[in-house]
């Protein structure tokens, strides 16, 4: 078995698998913490405005 | 307002309801955008736009903007052109690195063996250039499939050639490159970079070959695509206007004028008309349609005007659909070829398995590590499928384009295995036995009238009436040269006749009911099949036509020569089984192969009863209720254009409609598989014959071996005979009678084992000739005094 970590993809929600969205170089490292995304959009949308998305009143919509 | 279009544009990657939100932003922000609506599931955005201010390229720029890729695929309704670009762009490319790769190998060789004076110093490093150049550009196909192959741990044909050229073109390299090193190491100095170039090339052209035959295959189907107008007609608001037929909604409503053809799916609102369905139904006759009625999109108005609303449009119309079916069948493949392609998964890996035995046996036993070397190449070159990869696409072609001639359509390789292996035909009646269409089979004039007052007074009447039944009676008159008089107060009554003042007199045509006269004379002219019309003026009998679907003028004949072939022969017909076997025994059938009185949903399991009584059953029928029939078949063939549904369960189509076309596909099909399989056995046979030379098993008795250069010849020599062979399918004509087919001329039967005999002959004095002579010319002819000759090695 290999190690099948998860994250949550902090724009949408979704539960991303962390290996498999760095290989597709949908993870981004913003304040020394990496996160992962489900697609392209997320990713970009994240790298645009990060903290829009970091805010503690942002609810990600799915 | 400006006109909105809109589009649907295929997007890939998405994966969440953001991504759908980023792209809606992104073409929304557009300026001319009205709405964009991006759907996660289907993945299609749906964007309505004002083309004066943006265009398609701004939108698809929007998309890949947001980080997604547009699907370059056909836009809805452009199938047909699509399809027909992508394939010609693979054929070019195709033709192109077949025609290079060809021309490349034919140079090498002239500069190789013509004794120029060129020296080899010289020469090898532009050998070396050009090769790598094919190598790499013509041959990556090979390295790509190959290499697909090896990762399911499995080889085919791909792998062999891959294998097999690099290995040419590998040593060739490295003697030419490390020419002292390789002198060290015993080497011998031997060139053979157009081995590789022309196997490249030889393979490639199977497949441009194939492809080609593909193509003219779907060249009347591409016909019937274009069928298609460009533009509608559409009522908006009171308004008309015309649109472009991609921008057809579901629910609009199309007006179609006289002679126009009807752009979509639909059914009719308003008006009434008759409409010619005959590119689809194969029905010849125009069908009138009312309110209600449902119309099909290609199929062409007459007379009347309507209006209709559109309920299929786009991908989804039934021209759409056979588009769709045809694109599929097309990607299908003979199964003789994938026979050939389950022997290449055991014959290649023993062909690399024997080659290197034969490497190590001679490294261990051999005189020199590098005779150990030349043998395996040998032995890969020999092997190498060339004239495998020939002998199907070569033959489809030319079996396919000879039957196109004939105007018969094969469908493809399995369409051709299945009118080969067939033991039984059954010939749907209406439309594939008799015309399909009802014509005048006998006058019945009353005492004292003339047969031409008769058809005059009636053909006169019937002028203004569209029915099927008077049509055969205008013709009728018409093929006879009877002048018409003029014929006023028309009337028609559905299903009873019409009646009209002609000469001053009220004639009426139709029913003896109809006509107030004549029962007895109806009566009579029904019970021997055909249906009566019965003419009166005044109300005293004038007479009575018979009208009947009469038999094809060649049927007779076709179902002769289908039972020379050793087919048996069955008629299917809805009609009663007493009407059914008159017309049977005509057509040359026997009354015990009559299926009668059978439904049109019936006709399916008619057919599988057969197959589950063991024969390998065909079927022929034209319209949309023998579809299932043609589809339940081994082997169907569908008359004229056929309808649709009927197109697409068919394999083999006949236009025009000729009946002969059958035996013509039945017998071309025997004859083209037959070229396949002879074209596979002797490419096998060459190998299988050739390989232990190559290993050198003859050179220990005799001294006899097939350096790499011969091995290549005679491959050469085995795909010129796989292909001269299929192209004596050119001569190939149909049948006159059954006759024929039953006892073949003499000068036939010599033809085919005379050129069998002739070409087998050819090989081995050319083989032979090669084996005795050739091995140490060529040598002298390739090396240059600088680098040690193979003998000297050996």
């Amino acid at each position: 078995m290999t190690d099948s970590a998860t994250a949550l993809d902090p724009v949408c929600g979704m539960t991303v698998d962390t290996a498999e969205a760095s290989a597709k170089g949908l993870s981004a490292d913003h304040q020394g913490t990496a996160y992962y995304f489900c697609g392209r959009g997320c990713f970009l949308d994240f790298t645009e405005n990060p903290e829009r998305y970091l805010a503690a009143d942002y609810t990600p919509s799915m | 307002m400006p006109a909105l279009e809109i589009v649907q544009l295929p997007i890939e990657g998405m994966t969440c309801a953001s991504c759908v939100n980023r792209i809606e932003r992104f073409v929304n922000r557009v300026d001319g955008v009205s709405e964009a609506t991006v759907n996660l599931a289907t993945e299609r955005a749906r964007i309505a736009f004002d083309p004066s201010q943006t265009s398609l390229a701004v939108l698809k720029g929007a998309v890949r903007d947001a980080g997604y890729e547009v699907v370059e695929q056909a836009e809805e309704g452009h199938e047909a052109e699509d399809l027909d670009r992508s394939r010609a762009l693979e054929m070019d490319d195709l033709r192109r690195k077949w025609v290079v790769s060809l021309v490349i190998g034919l140079a090498m060789m002239a500069l190789m063996y013509l004794p120029l004076g060129l020296e080899r110093p010289l020469v090898a490093p532009v050998l070396l250039i050009a090769a790598t150049v094919v190598q790499a550009w013509a041959g990556a196909t090979f390295y790509r499939a190959g290499w697909r192959a090896a990762r399911h741990g499995s080889a085919n044909m791909n792998t062999l050639v891959a294998v097999g050229t690099s290995v040419a073109f590998g040593y060739s390299a490295f003697v030419t490159l490390w020419p002292s090193l390789a002198a060290d190491l015993g080497l011998p100095a031997q060139l053979y970079y157009e081995t590789a170039v022309i196997i490249v090339a030889l393979v490639l052209l199977g497949r441009w070959l194939e492809a080609r035959a593909k193509r003219q295959t779907g060249a009347a189907v591409r016909a019937l695509m274009e069928l298609q107008p460009p533009a509608a007609h559409v009522v908006r608001n009171g308004v008309e206007f015309d649109i472009p037929i991609e921008q057809v909604r579901v629910g609009d409503v199309l007006r179609v004028r006289p002679g126009d053809r009807v752009p979509v799916d639909g059914t009719i609102t308003e008006g009434r008309s008759a409409i010619d369905e005959s590119m689809l139904t194969g029905e010849s006759l125009p069908v009138d349609k009312a309110p209600g009625d449902e119309v099909i999109g290609a199929t062409i108005n007459s007379s009347g005007s309507f209006l209709f609303t559109a309920r299929r449009v786009g991908t989804d119309t039934a021209l759409a659909q056979i588009v769709r079916l045809v694109t599929d069948a097309q990607g299908s493949k003979a199964p003789v070829q994938r026979l050939a392609d389950r022997i290449a998964e055991v014959f290649v890996p023993i062909v690399l398995g024997v080659a290197a035995l034969t490497f190590l046996g001679w490294l261990v036993f051999g005189p020199s590590p590098a005779f150990a070397l030349t043998t395996a190449i040998s032995v890969l070159i020999i092997a190498c499928p060339c004239a495998l990869g020939l002998a199907t696409p070569t033959a489809i072609m030319v079996g396919t384009g000879k039957a196109a001639e004939h105007g018969v359509l094969i469908g493809g390789g399995e369409a051709l295995e299945a009118a080969r292996a067939i033991t039984a035909i059954v010939l749907d009646k209406t439309g594939t036995l008799t015309r399909g269409r009802p014509e005048v089979t006998h006058l019945y004039p009353a005492a004292g009238v003339t047969e031409t007052e008769l058809l005059r007074l009636a053909a006169a009447a019937e002028t203004g009436s569209e029915h099927p039944l008077a049509r055969a009676v205008l013709a009728h008159a018409h093929a006879r040269a009877i002048a018409l008089p003029a014929a006023t107060d028309f009337q028609a009554a559905a299903g009873a006749g019409v009646i009209a003042t002609v000469d001053g007199r009220r004639v009426a045509v139709g029913t003896a009911l109809h006509a107030g006269v004549g029962q007895e004379l109806a009566d009579e002219i029904a019970e021997g099949g055909a249906t009566p019309l019965v003419v009166s003026a005044e109300g005293a009998l004038i007479g009575a036509i018979s009208v009947a679907d009469t038999i094809r003028p060649e049927s007779n004949g076709v179902v002769e020569q289908l039972r020379a072939l050793g087919l048996e022969v069955w008629m299917l017909t809805g009609d009663r089984r007493r009407t059914a076997e008159a017309l049977a025994i005509r057509a040359g059938i026997p009354a015990d192969h009559v299926l009668a009185e059978v439904h049109p949903d019936g006709k399916a399991a008619a057919i599988r009863t057969l197959r589950e009584s063991g024969a390998t059953v065909a079927m022929v029928g034209d319209g949309i209720n023998d579809a299932p029939a043609l589809a339940e078949a081994a082997l169907g063939i569908a008359i004229g254009t056929g309808s649709d549904v009927a197109l697409a369960a068919s394999d083999i189509t006949l236009i025009g409609g000729d009946l002969r076309g059958i035996v013509t596909a039945i017998g071309l099909s025997r004859r083209t598989v037959g070229v396949i399989r002879q074209g596979l056995a002797w490419a096998f046979g060459y190998n299988v014959l050739l390989i232990p030379v190559a290993m050198g098993l003859l050179y220990l008795p005799f001294g006899i071996l097939l350096n790499p250069v011969i091995a290549a010849a005679a491959m050469a020599m085995s795909s010129v005979s796989v292909v001269s062979n299929a192209l004596r399918l050119r001569a190939f004509r149909p049948p006159a009678d059954a006759a024929e087919i039953l006892h073949p001329g003499l000068g036939a039967r010599v033809r085919d084992v005379g050129y069998l005999v002739a070409i087998g002959l050819l090989a081995v004095v050319i083989g032979g000739a090669a084996v005795v002579l050739a091995n140490p010319a060529h040598t002298d002819a390739t090396s240059s005094p600088s680098v040690q000759p193979m003998e000297e090695m050996q």
